[in-house]
């Protein structure tokens, strides 16, 4: 820095705004401003621009941000996705509409439930009211039921054996016990399948009957429909004969 | 990893609210500025291992938030737009500050920062980083030279031009008020 301050070193000039200057320089930049009103005027501007710039406040938001290890799930996380149509639907909306579709399904199927010294019967489609020869479609016992139902009637037992067992002896080996677990899990397994097996034999042939119902039905429906047509075919035919003798006598020159 | 997760958490409840001023005010987004705040955090967390306490944890930080700040300047392509944020209310704002400022007060001086923060947008982004720096955040010369990556004269020419930039934008709003007194 020169000993003497001159006007045009304004990086001086803001050093001593800042007061970045070293006592020595300081003082011949006031010295410089008791003389150069320019100069002090600059400063003072200066000063009162710095002054007005502590008015310039940043929000007062909380951020709340934490870092969090990434195997733990995180505490308040927010994640923006767009929502799912379904989560806009009020719950008595969907319910609602669950319930329709089930009413439609049963009217459309004419499905009918009765009960009577047979069990449960249970009858779908249009033709047995019209067609009194045909009987109600009787659901059949289930072809697998003699499979698996001793066998889960034998696995209810052996549980309750082994909860009795348990009660009584109070502890279990861990050895053991994984065994026996890993053995009624598997037969569990077993049955699982198997009774899923049978629903779904069980769903194909209801819906076989349904669809074939359904066929019958639209075939009544089309043959009503021709015979309709067809009528309506004769009286316009009837009508047409009528206007043509109506139309050649109206032609008959007058004497 | 837990232990270091919460020790760093300590810094970010230290520093994230001056490193959310510095973004506000460099970029002038509310919304932005606690993106920029956010991932400073996050940058400053994964780099932590290889910070070998060379430099000031404060500079180290701000560095980071100022590389984001320049990123996000650059691909929006587009000056700071000084933006309050939806929730100030200023009646909230007095119930805050108590019978120590009135309402009248508290307009005037939203104004006065509404202004201020219009003139700082006019600058370009160099000087207005070091106006914020310096003005906000107390650093030295030298310390924004280094965070700048430029001379130490250049830093001051810097705040020269863009305090005479922010002087004729206070004067064309009418605030000439500022005519007197001497730096301290």
């Amino acid at each position: 820095m020169s000993l003497m301050f001159t006007c045009d070193d304004k990086a001086t000039l803001v050093a001593y705004l800042y007061d970045e200057l070293d006592a020595q320089a300081r003082l011949r930049v006031d010295e410089h401003l008791r003389q150069c009103a320019a100069c002090a005027a600059d400063v003072g501007a200066l000063a009162g621009v710095r002054i007005e710039l502590t008015q310039w406040a940043a929000p007062n938001v909380e951020l709340g941000v934490t870092v969090v290890r990434e195997d733990a799930p995180p505490p308040s996380a927010t994640v923006l996705r767009p929502a799912p149509w379904w989560n806009t639907v009020p719950v008595w909306a969907q319910a609602v509409a669950a319930i329709l579709v089930l009413a439609v399904s049963a009217a459309i199927a004419n499905v009918q439930v009765k009960s009577g010294p047979e069990g449960f019967v249970v009858s779908t489609g249009w033709m047995t009211s019209t067609a009194g020869s045909v009987a109600p479609a009787v659901v059949p016992a289930p072809a697998g039921d003699a499979q698996w139902r001793p066998a889960l009637i034998a696995l209810e037992q052996k549980l309750r054996d082994g909860i009795r067992a348990n009660k009584e002896t109070g502890t279990v080996r861990a050895a053991s016990r994984s065994e026996v677990d890993n053995a009624t899990m598997a037969r569990v397994r077993v049955l699982l399948e198997a009774s899923e097996t049978k629903q779904n034999r069980e769903l194909a042939f209801r819906m076989t009957q349904l669809m074939g119902d359904i066929n019958v039905q639209r075939r009544a429906d089309l043959l009503r429909v021709e015979q309709a047509i067809g009528h309506t075919g004769v009286e316009v035919a009837k009508q047409r004969q009528q206007l043509n003798y109506v139309i050649r006598a109206s032609t008959v020159p007058h004497e | 990893m837990a232990g270091d997760a919460e020790s760093f958490n300590q810094l970010v409840l230290r520093w994230e609210r001056p490193i959310y001023a510095l973004a506000y005010r460099v970029i002038g987004r509310d919304e932005d500025a606690r993106d920029v705040a956010q991932e400073t955090f996050l940058r400053a967390f994964r780099a932590l291992p290889g910070f070998k306490g060379q430099a000031k944890f404060s500079s180290w930080l701000y560095r980071i938030a100022l590389n984001l700040c320049r990123d996000w300047i650059r691909r929006k392509k587009r000056t700071p737009v000084v933006q309050m944020p939806e929730d100030m209310d200023v009646i909230e704002m007095a119930a805050d500050r108590g019978p120590v400022e009135s309402i009248e007060d508290l307009v005037a001086r939203n104004e006065m920062s509404r202004i201020v923060a219009e003139g700082m947008k006019l600058l370009p982004d160099e000087q207005r980083t070091a106006i914020v720096l310096k003005e906000y955040h107390g650093l030295t010369f030298q310390e924004i030279a280094d965070l700048q990556g430029c001379p130490l004269s250049t830093v001051k020419t810097r705040l020269y031009q863009g305090l005479s930039v922010l002087r004729k934008h206070l004067e064309s709003q009418g605030m000439t008020s500022f005519a007197s007194g001497r730096a301290s």
